[in-house]
């Protein structure tokens, strides 16, 4: 898959799990850009993600996900 | 050695000395003599303890990076998950367990005599095992390198600025700094001495001068009214913050002064307007240690469950925070009030979002005074939880009185009352500015060399003024 398709796919996960319809997906996102990224809504993303892409992730893959440029690589990994 | 005591004002400018004196290369080796020299002066055996841990740390984070197969590593960090938590489950729990066996047997109608172990807890077991876990778990997630010189292990986990209360630190912070050039920092001397002034005057002039109020209370409750009793409730977080706070800065101050920096433990946390940001503002170093390696494993197990796993991971995190904070249910019970309000906070947050939007509220004054006083007020009777040989009956019993009879002249101590309040209130104001009004008034980081030469000695007098010199200890040494 190409991260440009990962990315409209990730879009709206990411839209709902932060109640924020205007949110645009980058590379460099991190916790630290969205507003009620926190510990507790990291999980629910986490878990929304599986569910969209039928994927599972390891506790280890969650330790190196420092922005969404991350993610999309272990994304991809997994397809 | 306390950080409070004579010997203390030796030891440090005298390690300081002979530290700047000896070549770079040397430095961290002369630390790690110096630290053990400052744990063994506490108690030579409990040395040992301190050694084992470091020894079993040492060895097996190498087996986890030297063996190929992933069964083998896990096999690795369990044991040395079990073999690092037994010296700290032996001191804080055996009687505990013991106990609950011998009233379990005695139910069952047999008289056995269990054995009591009566040891004190060796000062800092619990931070250095938490740092020897975090380092562990962080070998075997790859996210640290393992350290192939048993020294900076030893000295990363027997530190003696934090190896009695912490902050908790991690080895991807302070690895590279121990090896690396431990050099001579005029600006990092200068600003770690006004971290150690600070600490010195919140623990001193703060923390044990609320104690005096709050011990006299507390100890007799049965003889104090309902007012003085919620007066003693409501000053624990200061006292705790004083404490703490206090004893973190000290400990920070003397790291930077030797070029090293550790990671912050308080921030204004009475500013919090919500449970959840109270506890990213106080004990940083424990909280950030539970979200790791307790939290985040627990929540990921439950994430099929949503926001509910969620919900379990935070209880459960909580109690397991209050059990560590002591063998009792009144820790638990503490915990379980922290993990319900977070879950509620949690549960409500897009509801409560909309109507601060739509009423405009987050930015009002009164609104954010209104946050604050809630979430304080929650953690002070939360606290009365958290007190030492405060059971469940009794916590309940006082609050009850408070609600019952709080319509009497609280119990005076005018001296302590009084020295108190001024000193709450200049840590306050220093806190509010810097919240609110950051960089506007500096005292002691002022370009006028005058205005800050007379902000420190301002607060050294304070120290001496306020400040009580009978030895007390820090509150979190019974952790």
């Amino acid at each position: 898959m190409q991260k440009e398709e990962i990315v409209n796919r990730l879009t709206p996960v990411f839209r709902k799990v932060f109640a924020d319809n205007s949110l645009v997906i980058t590379e460099e996102l991190s916790a630290l850009d969205v507003e009620n990224w926190d510990s507790l809504s990291h999980m629910l993303l986490i878990s929304e993600v599986e569910n969209e892409f039928a994927i599972k992730f390891k506790l280890k893959d969650l330790n190196k996900m420092a922005n969404v440029g991350d993610m999309i690589a272990i994304i991809s990994s997994k397809l | 050695m306390v950080f409070t005591s004579f010997n203390f004002l030796v030891f440090f400018p005298a390690v300081l000395l002979v530290y700047f004196l000896l070549p770079q290369k040397f430095r961290w080796m002369f630390l790690l003599a110096a630290s053990y020299y400052f744990y063994i002066n506490i108690k030579p055996v409990y040395a040992l303890l301190l050694a084992g841990v470091t020894l079993t740390t040492y060895i097996f984070t190498n087996l986890i990076v030297r063996t190929k197969s992933e069964k083998s590593k896990g096999i690795y960090l369990v044991l040395a998950i079990v073999l690092t938590l037994l010296p700290l489950f032996f001191f804080k729990y055996f009687n505990f367990v013991n106990e609950g066996i011998y009233g379990l047997l005695n139910l069952a109608g047999l008289r056995l005599p269990l054995p009591h172990i009566s040891l004190l807890l060796p000062v800092g077991i619990s931070f250095y095992t938490f740092m020897a876990l975090g380092y562990t778990i962080d070998v075997y997630n790859e996210e640290v390198e393992a350290e192939k010189n048993i020294g900076i292990v030893a000295l990363f986990l027997s530190f003696f600025p934090v190896v009695m209360s912490g902050p908790i630190e991690r080895a991807s912070n302070m690895f590279h700094q121990l090896k690396g050039k431990l050099q001579f920092s005029y600006e990092m001397v200068v600003s770690g001495l006004k971290l150690m002034l600070w600490g010195y005057f919140m623990k001193l002039a703060l923390a044990d001068r609320l104690s005096i109020y709050i011990d006299a209370v507390f100890k007799n409750a049965d003889q104090h009214v309902g007012s003085s009793l919620l007066l003693a409730t409501l000053m624990q977080p200061i006292r705790v913050y004083g404490d703490l706070g206090g004893y973190s800065l000290i400990a920070i101050g003397c790291a930077k002064v030797m070029g090293i920096n550790v990671i912050p433990n308080f921030n204004r946390p009475f500013f919090a307007t919500t449970m959840s940001e109270f506890w990213r503002r106080w004990h940083i170093s424990l909280i950030k240690w539970l979200t790791d390696y307790v939290y985040t494993p627990l929540s990921f197990g439950f994430r099929k469950y949503g926001q509910w796993g969620i919900v379990i991971a935070l209880n459960l995190t909580f109690i397991i925070s209050g059990a560590w904070h002591g063998a009792a249910l009144n820790f638990l019970v503490w915990g379980f009030i922290q993990g319900i309000a977070l879950s509620l906070e949690m549960l409500t947050r897009k509801r409560k979002d909309a109507f601060e939007d739509r009423f405009k509220l987050s930015k009002r004054w009164w609104y954010i005074m209104l946050g604050c006083v809630f979430t304080y007020l929650l953690f002070a009777f939360s606290l009365s939880f958290g007190g030492d040989a405060a059971t469940v009956p009794e916590v309940l019993k006082i609050f009850g009185r408070i609600f019952t009879d709080s319509f009497h002249m609280p119990y005076k101590d005018g001296d302590t009352m009084l020295y108190g309040f001024i000193a709450f209130s200049i840590v306050f104001l220093k806190d509010f500015m810097e919240e609110y009004y950051p960089g506007r008034i500096l005292l002691f980081n002022n370009k006028n060399n005058t205005v800050r030469w007379l902000s420190y000695y301002t607060v050294i007098f304070l120290i001496f003024y306020l400040g009580i010199f009978s030895g007390e200890q820090f509150v979190y040494f019974q952790f």
